[in-house]
């Protein structure tokens, strides 16, 4: 009962002083929201590096050609070629998924419409590396493929920019570079990756593109599909040990080629994500310990306007305990609601900001708990002097202060 | 014997000053009786209160309150103390400006530690008492002072104490208001209830039965029978 008097006296003197409350919660309104903001956004961008990874499809390795030097002197590019992909085809030690292309931009007309349009030269195997799903029609094989067949698979933006319909451009030829394709399939929105939007290109068959578009053998890049429990470590040593032979590297003769593991990468911008989210928090964390200087402050003065008060209630037979009891429970009270109010606003702000940026909405529960619990912390710590003050208060003088 | 003080002095320093508030008071009450303690301010007389009010502590002589020595206690016994035994009365009321009529009275015995349903049946029975049983929602703003003091007299008594104190209890109020809180006492102090009534008003204090003056610090005079 005599904690429900507590809370009961807290909430009356909250709602008695509104304004003076609210600017003094005001701090912990902030900082909370602050915190919590931060926090989400920092939990919501690394959900969404992680759903990149996943539309990845499986666990991707990229080898890109470099430079090769001899005595250390640039010799030039060296490139990668169908064959080192064929090659790397071949062994099956892995069980890796060799998924090699070439990429260019080149005019693409229907009817009246022109764009220029990004041609991926694609292996089928290509889509599933990357995770791509198809919409309409089918994809192409690879028997079209040995055959440099003229067909095209389309991303998902491409019959928009040509200004037709799905239904109306599928089954039909469209000019790349002046030759006619039949368009065969569409795929199904993937959404940009960040470096890249596949949305916007279109895909040939590998030899189809070599042969009849770009002319050349030599790949863009090779991705190599590996399932996630595949010793990453490993695969890259035997992608070496394949590619140096091909190339004819000799011993002590530096790669021309260089391999990127795209998750090593991502995990290095989830640590980023994650140190930098820890860091603005604790920031934040700050302004609420500014905050119950703040509430300090104003429960000194609460104590001081009801001196009187404070003596009735001794005089009536309040103990040391239930006057402190009474003064911690106000302060925590503010700081709690204070904190309530931070956590919608940051809330808010979370939502608002991962709807901009597309991402998804990832706010954890313990974060809320945690600057909830934390706020009320506050409130403890910063109310015990003033609650001190209270409880130590002279009845027989409090009682006739004017 | 429900008080006995022994040669009570209190002194305070004010600035470098030392000041002798109370010089020796000895002093008995028994049950049932009505005193009044008169006296110009700076007598003593609030000190003389606030100590046996239990408020304030002796700086020496002692204090048997109900038999037990209270002049030495810490100050979380002595807020027992005044929370089972003694039931205060205020010039200006003191009552809590947020809470209704029912929550002032129940006060004492949220921190006596009652259960609230036995608090609420308790504190009705003294709002009946002093007669304000159809006011138990409103706010002390909502009462004019004479109500107001007979709240102050339902909270005083509601955890049946040994004595009342009452500081002045008419003090801000017109004669007419006055005169019926004066009844009251009366009739409490018919039932048996032990009063010790604070005043500089003679007529106030001739409808006690005990008449003690205080001055300089010293009993002066300790008239039994001016009444009834």
């Amino acid at each position: 009962m005599l904690v429900e008097e507590s809370i009961k006296s807290a909430i009356s003197s909250i709602k008695t002083n509104r304004v003076r409350s609210f600017l003094t919660a005001l701090a912990i309104i902030i900082g909370t929201a602050a915190v919590i903001a931060v926090i989400g956004i920092g939990s919501s961008a690394s959900k969404a590096l992680e759903e990149d990874i996943d539309e990845l499809g499986p666990r991707t390795l990229s080898i890109f050609p470099s430079q090769r030097k001899r005595g250390g002197v640039s010799s030039g590019f060296n490139p990668l070629v169908i064959k080192d992909a064929e090659a790397l085809a071949k062994n099956t030690e892995h069980n890796w998924m060799i998924a090699p292309a070439m990429s260019g931009n080149r005019q693409v007309k229907y009817q009246n419409n022109n764009i220029s349009g990004e041609i991926n030269g694609y292996l089928p195997i290509n889509f599933k590396v990357r995770g791509f799903d198809l919409g309409h029609g089918r994809l192409f094989t690879d028997k079209e493929n040995l055959g440099r067949k003229k067909v095209v698979v389309l991303g998902s933006k491409v019959p928009g920019e040509l200004k037709k319909s799905v239904k109306d451009i599928l089954n039909q030829d469209i000019l790349i570079a002046g030759t006619s394709y039949r368009v065969i399939g569409v795929l199904e929105e993937e959404g940009s990756t960040g470096w890249q939007n596949p949305d916007d290109d279109l895909y040939v068959p590998l030899l189809t593109a070599s042969q009849r578009i770009f002319g050349t053998d030599r790949l863009g890049w090779i991705n190599v599909g590996i399932s996630n429990d595949t010793n990453v470590d490993y695969v890259m040593m035997t992608i070496e040990e394949i590619l140096r032979q091909k190339h004819d590297i000799g011993p002590g003769g530096e790669n021309d080629f260089r391999i990127n593991d795209w998750s090593q990468f991502s995990d290095l911008r989830r640590q980023a994500t994650g140190i930098f989210t820890a860091l603005i928090a604790g920031i934040a964390g700050i302004s609420l310990i500014v905050g119950g200087i703040g509430v300090m402050n104003i429960m000194l003065v609460s104590v001081t306007e009801r001196t009187r008060e404070i003596g009735l209630r001794k005089a009536l037979g309040a103990t040391h305990k239930s006057i402190m009891m009474q003064f911690i429970i106000e302060a925590v009270l503010l700081c709690v609601l204070g904190g309530l109010i931070g956590v919608f606003i940051g809330t808010s702000l979370l939502y608002l900001f991962a709807t901009f940026n597309d991402w998804p909405f990832a706010m954890p529960i313990s974060a809320i708990i945690g600057s909830i619990t934390f706020s009320a912390l506050v409130g403890l710590f910063f109310g015990i002097w003033p609650a001190k003050r209270a409880a130590q208060l002279d009845p027989a003088v409090s009682l006739r202060y004017e | 014997m429900i008080i006995n003080v022994k040669d009570i002095k209190k002194s305070y320093t004010v600035g470098t000053q030392e000041v002798n508030a109370l010089r020796g008071i000895n002093l008995s009450v028994e049950k049932g009786e009505f005193i009044s303690i008169m006296g110009p301010s700076g007598s003593g007389k609030t000190t003389l209160m606030n100590i046996i009010g239990c408020l304030d502590t002796p700086s020496s002589g002692e204090y048997e309150l109900n038999g037990s020595l209270v002049s030495k206690l810490e100050d979380d016994e002595l807020a027992r103390i005044r929370n089972k035994e003694i039931g205060f009365v205020f010039q200006s009321f003191n009552l809590l400006a947020k809470n209704s009529v029912l929550e002032n009275v129940m006060l004492p015995l949220k921190y006596a530690g009652f259960e609230k349903s036995e608090a609420v049946k308790k504190s009705n029975e003294v709002i009946d008492k002093v007669g304000l049983s159809d006011r138990l929602a409103h706010t002390p703003a909502e009462l004019s002072g004479g109500q107001q003091q007979r709240v102050a007299i339902a909270r005083a008594l509601v955890n049946k104490p040994s004595i009342i104190f009452a500081d002045e209890p008419t003090g801000n109020l017109d004669s007419k208001t006055g005169k019926e809180v004066m009844t009251i006492f009366k009739e409490l102090n018919a039932s048996g209830q032990t009063i010790i009534l604070i005043t500089h008003e003679e007529s106030i204090a001739n409808q006690s039965n005990r008449i003690i003056t205080i001055k300089d610090g010293l009993i002066k005079s300790d008239n039994r029978g001016t009444h009834d």
